[in-house]
């Protein structure tokens, strides 16, 4: 699996820097969405995949549903601040503020503070039974802002972000060899995510 | 008959096995000692019994009895409210009507008074607790250790409680260290120092 | 609710609210934490004018830390005092869930009825327009009232609550504060409101309230 991945990981780094234009008016640094993109698209999958062994924690009562828990939100905690990270570059290069709170921004930003809220919950209960489950009740909680994330805030704040690759208009803005990296790109970054919650301990 | 069952209960305590396969029935109108070393998990046992504690495996089931009430070293009372008060508010939580004055009288305490459960000395608050498991009026009865604490007049008055209530037909269950409070009860269960099977 | 568990949860509002009076540190707790934020604010401000968004916004945090200041020990002042345990044997688990919750609810209306006329004169500010003012606050209140209330059940088996309390409300009630931020100000100018923004607030009320109900049956 680690050499799939690798070989993939190493196939998408040359394809960007060598087979993806550099982009008109913003150079070779805006490839950085190679990077943004699929951290940004494993920090929701790392929340969800969290929240649902939460819910199945609930449901069975084993621990090892647990431990799938809180590694999902471990492994999501690392990828949403690498997706902050990058974002905030490639903001800087296309807006010229590395921060401006444009409604992207403060979705990821919520995720950061229930990812950093979750684990620190963890660290603060001691005792293994009643860790896992306040830790699985505010997981499936927090699962709630979602909703509001997606359909409310875009409503409040005008936003400059580009619209996701596949977007409610059915049409794809982008060059099809960006697309094809892109999404490369993303589906590496799954299997990475994938293979760390199979990792033994 | 109302009885309370145990089937094939275990529990451990981290690498501490406490029970292991217990299968137990405690029938209505009868009183149930519990002893045992410290240790020995009379107190869990009680837990188990009242569905407080969830066994990790099998299963506690009461047949026809309902409800539940304990006087416990853990359980303990509002000490910002007086002794009516916390009366009135468990009994309210069971849909009780209670006659204050009444078992003020049947467990020796004056719930007039305008003293906070906190000022009272701990002989005083068992009595309270007692008068709160009187006037909730529960099919089940848990009595960790009730008769601590207390005075000779005091240990009269529970052990002919409890004898009423075993005459009442409730489920009694007490677990206890002193060989005294034995006399009000129909069967001993001794548990082994160091928990395990039995 | 089943009828028997509507008088339970009455009894403990009740309960709740005798023991709240005679023991006065949580609110006392909860009103002075909300005084002394709006005194620095005002303070450090030094009677500038303060643009109605931003007044908006600090009524909304000063709430938002008074409330955790004086909610987070819901039920850990209980566990302390070991009568946690006896209610959870007196008492079904929903009953204890929504007294607790419409307790706090209650003691946050309170609060905001005391600091409400500070926070006023202190940046020399006036409402508008009262209804959709009262309406904003209650919808904030009740969200925060049913997120804290599970919230503070969660941090009963953890260590350094104090701190633990805030971080965890604050992500969950966050789309709250948006839209009540949002409508404060139009309270404040007089501006049209977003009827949108209450809708949002309502559906998420619910939301909270019907998720506290169900996740509050997992919990020992």
């Amino acid at each position: 699996m680690w050499k799939l991945i690798i070989l993939l990981t190493a196939a998408i780094i040359l394809a960007a820097i060598f087979f993806v234009p550099p982009v008109r008016g913003l150079g070779e640094l805006a490839k950085i969405i190679f990077f943004h993109v699929p951290t940004a698209w494993v920090s929701v999958v790392g929340f969800f995949t969290s929240a649902f062994f939460a819910a199945k924690f609930l449901r069975a009562g084993e621990m090892k549903f647990d431990e799938l828990s809180a590694r999902a939100a471990r492994l999501g905690f690392i990828f949403v601040l690498l997706a902050t990270a990058s974002g905030a570059v490639f903001s800087k290069l296309t807006w010229g503020a590395y921060w401006n709170w444009d409604p992207r921004q403060t979705t990821i930003f919520v995720l950061i503070l229930i990812y950093g809220a979750y684990l620190t919950l963890r660290a603060a209960v001691s005792d293994e039974k009643a860790r896992a489950k306040v830790s699985a009740v505010y997981s499936l909680l927090s699962v709630l802002t979602v909703p509001f994330l997606v359909f409310i805030l875009p409503r409040m704040y005008f936003s400059l972000h580009p619209t996701p690759v596949i977007n409610s208009a059915g049409r794809l803005e982008m060059d099809a060899e960006i697309l094809a990296v892109l999404l490369a790109a993303v589906l590496d970054a799954t299997l990475i995510f994938w293979r760390l919650m199979k990792e033994k301990n | 008959m109302n009885k309370i069952y145990l089937e094939s209960v275990s529990l451990s305590f981290g690498h501490r096995e406490l029970f292991k396969n217990l299968t137990l029935e405690f029938p209505a109108g009868k009183t149930f000692g519990v002893v045992g070393a410290n240790g020995s998990g009379k107190s869990t046992l009680l837990k188990l019994a009242a569905k407080i504690l969830k066994p990790d495996a099998g299963e506690v089931k009461f047949h026809g009895a309902k409800t539940v009430a304990a006087v416990t070293p853990e359980l303990k009372i509002y000490d910002t409210l007086t002794a009516a008060e916390n009366l009135n508010f468990f009994a309210q939580l069971r849909g009780k009507a209670v006659d204050v004055s009444e078992i003020g009288r049947r467990v020796g305490l004056d719930f007039e008074t305008e003293l906070r459960a906190g000022d009272f000395s701990t002989g005083m608050r068992q009595r309270l607790k007692f008068a709160i498991l009187l006037g909730v009026d529960a099919d089940i009865w848990i009595l960790d250790e009730p008769t601590s604490n207390l005075d000779g007049t005091g240990r009269e008055i529970f052990l002919r409680e409890i004898r009423g209530g075993a005459r009442g037909g409730k489920i009694i269950l007490l677990a206890t260290n002193d060989a005294a409070d034995l006399e009000v009860c129909d069967e001993v269960i001794e548990l082994p120092a160091g928990g395990g099977d039995f | 609710m089943k009828l028997s568990s509507f008088l339970q949860a009455a009894a403990i509002f009740r309960k709740d609210f005798l023991v709240g009076l005679r023991r006065r540190a949580a609110f006392a707790a909860m009103a002075m934490f909300a005084l002394t934020t709006i005194a620095s604010l005002s303070l450090a401000l030094g009677g500038a004018f303060v643009e109605p968004k931003l007044l908006a916004a600090l009524l909304w945090v000063v709430i938002f830390f008074a409330a955790s200041a004086g909610i987070s020990g819901t039920f850990e002042d209980e566990a302390a005092a070991g009568t946690l345990s006896t209610l959870k044997l007196y008492a079904a688990r929903q009953a204890i869930l929504f007294g607790k919750m419409f307790f706090t609810l209650a003691s946050l209306g309170a609060l905001t009825i005391f600091l409400l006329p500070v926070f006023l004169i202190l940046f020399d500010a006036e409402i508008a327009r009262l209804g959709i003012f009262s309406a904003t606050v209650l919808l904030g209140l009740v969200g925060i009232s049913a997120a804290g209330t599970l919230t503070a059940a969660l941090t009963v088996s953890a260590s350094a609550k104090g701190g633990l309390f805030p971080i965890l409300l604050f992500p969950v009630t966050l789309p709250i504060f948006l839209p009540a931020i949002s409508l404060t100000e139009a309270a404040f100018t007089g501006a049209e409101f977003s009827a949108e923004f209450l809708a949002a607030m309502i559906f998420y009320d619910a939301i909270l309230v019907t998720a506290a109900s169900i996740l509050f049956d997992f919990l020992d």
